[in-house]
């Protein structure tokens, strides 16, 4: 059952717990690739789309298994880099999944009620710890059966953690069940950043509804200060722990030296930062030559009047965001310019053409070119004609079939690495035009697609795909150009 | 130009990268390894080692030339570091450099700021990477091992080079500025990672690079390779497959534990196998503790696995041909290239890097990427290195090279090398040779390709004992020819 627009309460309610003591959660329905899959336990018998190979275990690089804890105060971005991280590793076919402390509370205490207000204080009331423990060990079962009888690598436990003892105890805890942990704190003492986050997350609750933005936000920040007065940063020396510092400027790695997974994991924090931003994708105009691989053809006229059409379109559609958030209390400033990426080939640049003229950064990036398909001067009707066999192949596995010479889309996958980690580094909204087998891989890397799906994900050029980053997921959007039909022709 | 097969170049960017750190604390390993690990990824690096251009002049000074109130000295040593600087920024634009690698203490704020901008006026982004070490004895170990045999104490006694190397520790000591300037790009390794600050990171190429060098530690270790024993595939000259050991291949695998105890010792060391039979059954007597990687894997030939040479020629002959002439990225229809295996061991190179003491039994393609990545070898040159079985392989990175030592079995194989555009077979008829297209062979391979059962396995000349080529003078290419 999708979800567009999560809820800043009830996401993932739908958490039941059967009689047998088995969590289990609703997956979204396998065809619908327009719902962010970050959130569902990963399927057993596929590869992930950059997995470079399987192994009998299900885990990889002989890294056993980890705990990822997160530690820092409310709107430090936690939840964020909880799910980008599950986003990454598993694109990397690392069996992961993330355990958010928030859901299991707010789903224990129900809709429109919340915790005693000395439920985060360290000499809470006795009831207050009860209750704290009850809900801790709904998690920490949920946590274990993943790791433990699911074959899960990376249990990612997204919570506040305070305190340094709270810490150690859990480390520890951890220990004994042979998983290891890294702490990863997010540490803001930039208030921009803090107010951004609130404001982009937080404030849209139905506590605040009715509010003046600015006053919602002061409020918030009040509000937390007074519910979780004591918070200790990060500094225990025999602990693994990560610490970023507003948002990826600064980082400081305290041992983390105990395998392959965990300096993988500080390089994708590298290249991470806090700040939401839009991504767009667009196809090119129509070229001379098209189908042809080889070919690198201009415009013709239709792919010209095309790219007019979309620069318009795009333009328009930011400009009816910007007044809509406006309207609704946001601050100017905080809107993103645009960044344009294309490939290197003619006609992507020349449709970031009208952009650039009015001003927007267009930058070409090699690594973007398109899937080689093999026989590079046939046509896919020549292909199928010619090749009847490796046809036939093709269809029964797409995403890792390749053609004679040619590459398959795992190869792409993974040698698009770079410009998945550049995406995660890009501060301003990017617009993407390139072609049809890049775009898929980009699409099904933010929206965690299967390796089943992504082959045959559409992108006509009609539309202009939009993703937004939200808390917990990422939403997609199609944007129609106005008068274009799926080939980019004008249609009156 | 040889068609990549869709592979692109990983960067488009240039950086300056600039070591920090007193003398002895692995600065010169670090960017050597650097410079390895990213020509292995077909980056264009190179290392500027600001102490050769000084010995250029000054080729045995003592510790008070490194006295800061030595105003010949300082002299000296600020023409050195300018010169090295002016050849880095020429080698940026003449030859397309990406990633040059600037060695030198650079321990004052003042230092790194004129480098800074020497850079950024040319348009180049600059990251520094500082290694800072308080471990006294590594920081001994590290001076009687590298410096002493370093060209500054060329024939004087070690314990009077130790001495005098710790005096001109102490003079850069009297001025060392850890970096802490807020707006620069930079790493600091502390004991060798066991801290490690980054601060404004700006791109992928920067991330990668610390990556790498998060993964590095300075203590000394060795690493020992080996191929499988000669497999029933071996003998009949098919590629590929899961084969068992043939019957040599199986004494081989009895008089490996006795190989490696000679040259081990009493230590314990980790061992990987690849999932293969041949190579498990390879490791079967060894007592250490095993682990098993299926990226150790051989590579995949795809339609051609179970074939011989021959066959392979007579059924896809253009497909032959097209690999040897680009063996490096040539894949085979189905299956893989040198370059895809390069992808596919980033992990385990990375975890070789990061562990001590490793013995890895695995298969030729793998052994030769491996063996290409630790002793520099180029890409056009290490799909054909001899790779021959039944010997162990011992490298052990130094500061300024790798060390290697072959040790044979002494018990028959065959050979498996096939020189270029023959193709060789194992059957024991002549080698078929096409005669307008053979070149010279790679050093050492023989143009015919013969059945050697003879007691002592001919390959190509062993460089048994033998030191690898210094490479820390930085004024040429530091690549590396095997012979």
């Amino acid at each position: 059952m999708a979800r567009a627009v999560v809820d800043w309460y009830d996401f993932h309610a739908d958490y039941e717990y059967s009689t047998d003591d088995v969590p289990v959660s609703r997956l979204r329905r396998r065809s619908n690739v327009n719902v962010d899959a970050i959130h569902d336990f990963p399927v057993d018998s596929e590869m992930a789309p950059a997995q470079l190979y399987s192994t009998e275990s299900g885990r990889l690089f002989h890294s056993g298994k980890i705990a990822i804890v997160t530690v820092g105060l409310p709107a430090r971005g936690k939840t964020h880099v909880s799910v980008a991280l599950s986003r990454y590793l598993r694109w990397l076919g690392v069996k992961t999944h993330a355990f958010h402390l928030g859901d299991y509370r707010r789903e224990h205490m129900g809709p429109g009620n919340d915790v005693p207000h000395d439920y985060f204080f360290v000499n809470a009331s006795p009831s207050s710890v009860k209750l704290r423990q009850t809900i801790l060990q709904k998690c920490r079962f949920d946590l274990y059966h993943f790791l433990d009888r699911e074959m899960g690598q990376v249990a990612i436990y997204d919570a506040v953690n305070p305190t340094a003892e709270g810490r150690k105890q859990l480390s520890k805890e951890f220990l004994k069940h042979e998983i290891q942990t890294i702490f990863i704190e997010s540490y803001v003492d930039d208030p921009k950043i803090i107010e951004q986050n609130v404001r982009g997350v937080k404030i849209s609750s139905p506590d605040y509804q009715g509010w003046n933005p600015n006053d919602a936000v002061q409020d918030y920040i009040r509000r937390m200060g007074a519910k979780i007065p004591h918070f200790e940063t990060m500094d225990e020396h025999e602990l693994n722990y990560i610490k970023m510092i507003n948002a990826g400027e600064r980082i400081i790695v305290n041992n983390c030296r105990f395998g392959y997974l965990p300096n993988r994991i500080v390089f994708y924090l590298m290249n991470l930062h806090i700040k939401s931003r839009r991504t767009y994708f667009a196809r090119s105009g129509v070229a001379t030559g098209e189908d042809s691989y080889k070919a690198d053809g201009l415009l013709c006229d239709e792919g010209e009047s095309y790219s007019q059409r979309l620069c318009n379109a795009l333009l328009e559609h930011r400009e009816k965001e910007r007044e809509e958030f406006v309207k609704q209390g946001g601050n100017d400033e905080e809107l993103k310019p645009l960044t344009v990426w294309t490939s290197t080939r003619r006609r992507t640049v020349q449709t970031a053409a009208h952009l650039q003229e009015r001003g927007f950064k267009v930058k070409q990036r090699p690594q973007m070119s398109q899937l080689n398909p093999g026989n590079s001067n046939m046509t896919e009707e020549e292909i199928k004609a010619h090749y009847p066999a490796d046809w036939d192949k093709h269809q029964l596995d797409p995403y890792h079939h390749r053609f004679p010479r040619g590459e398959s889309y795992h190869d792409l996958a993974v040698r698009m690495e770079p410009i998945i980690l550049e995406l995660e580094r890009e501060k301003n909204d990017l617009l993407i035009i390139a072609h049809e087998s890049v775009l898929r891989v980009l699409y099904g890397y933010l929206m965690a697609c299967s390796t089943s799906d992504i082959p045959s994900l559409k992108f006509p050029r009609n539309e202009i795909v939009e993703i937004l980053p939200e808390s917990y997921n990422n939403r997609a959007k199609r944007v129609p150009i106005p008068h274009t039909d799926t080939n980019g022709a004008y249609v009156p | 130009m040889a068609s990549n097969f869709g592979f692109e170049q990983i960067e488009d960017s240039q950086i300056c990268v600039v070591m920090v750190g007193l003398p002895a604390r692995g600065k010169s390993l670090i960017a050597q390894k650097i410079v390895r690990y990213l020509k292995w990824l077909s980056v264009n690096a190179k290392s500027f080692n600001v102490g050769s251009y000084r010995r250029a002049d000054t080729p045995q000074p003592t510790a008070d030339f490194f006295d800061t109130g030595n105003a010949e000295g300082e002299r000296l040593r600020r023409a050195a570091a300018e010169a090295a600087v002016n050849d880095m920024l020429r080698w940026f634009e003449r030859e397309g450099g990406h990633v040059g690698i600037l060695d030198a203490t650079n321990s004052t704020r003042t230092r790194r700021a004129w480098i800074e901008e020497r850079c950024k006026a040319k348009g180049y982004d600059v990251m520094f990477v500082e290694s800072k070490c308080d471990d006294e004895e590594l920081i001994m170990n590290n001076i009687l091992e590298v410096k002493t045999t370093s060209p500054d104490y060329v024939g004087q006694d070690p314990e009077v080079a130790a001495r005098d190397f710790r005096n001109r520790i102490r003079n850069y000591e009297k001025v060392y500025e850890t970096i802490d300037e807020p707006h620069l790009t930079y790493v600091k390794l502390i004991n060798v990672s066991s801290q490690v600050i980054i601060n404004q990171v700006s791109n992928y190429l920067q991330t990668r690079i610390i990556y790498f060098t998060m993964n590095l530690h300075i203590t000394p270790r060795s690493i020992w390779l080996s191929r499988h024993g000669e497999s029933e595939f071996n003998v009949l000259g098919k590629l590929g497959g899961d084969a068992n050991l043939s019957p040599r291949g199986m004494a081989y695998a009895e008089a490996l534990p006795k190989l490696v105890k000679d040259s081990v010792g009493d230590k314990d060391i980790t061992l990987w196998t690849s999932t293969m039979k041949r190579t498990i059954q390879t490791a079967k007597h060894l007592t250490y503790p095993k682990k098993q990687w299926k990226a150790l894997d051989e590579l995949d030939a795809g339609v051609c696995d179970g074939l011989t040479y021959e066959e392979i020629e007579k059924k896809y002959p253009e497909d032959f041909r097209a690999r040897d002439d680009d063996k490096y990225n040539y894949r085979y229809q189905g299956g893989e290239s040198y370059r895809d295996v390069v992808i596919r061991l980033e992990p385990i190179i990375m975890e070789m890097e990061r562990g001590s003491d490793i013995m890895v039994v695995t298969h030729q393609a793998i052994l030769r990427c491996i063996y290409a990545y630790f002793m520099n070898v180029p890409q056009d040159q290490s799909p054909w290195m001899e790779i021959p079985l039944h010997t162990v392989i011992k490298l052990t990175p130094r500061a300024y090279g790798t060390q290697e030592e072959r040790f044979k079995a002494n018990i028959p194989a065959v050979s498996t090398f096939r020189a270029k555009y023959t193709s060789a077979n194992m059957g024991g008829e002549a080698a078929v040779v096409d005669a307008e297209r053979a070149q010279p062979p790679v050093a050492g391979a023989q143009a015919n390709g013969v059945i050697t059962i003879n007691d002592d396995v001919e390959a190509a000349p062993q460089k048994v004992g033998a030191v690898s080529v210094v490479e820390s003078l930085g004024l040429n290419g530091d690549t590396l020819v095997v012979e």
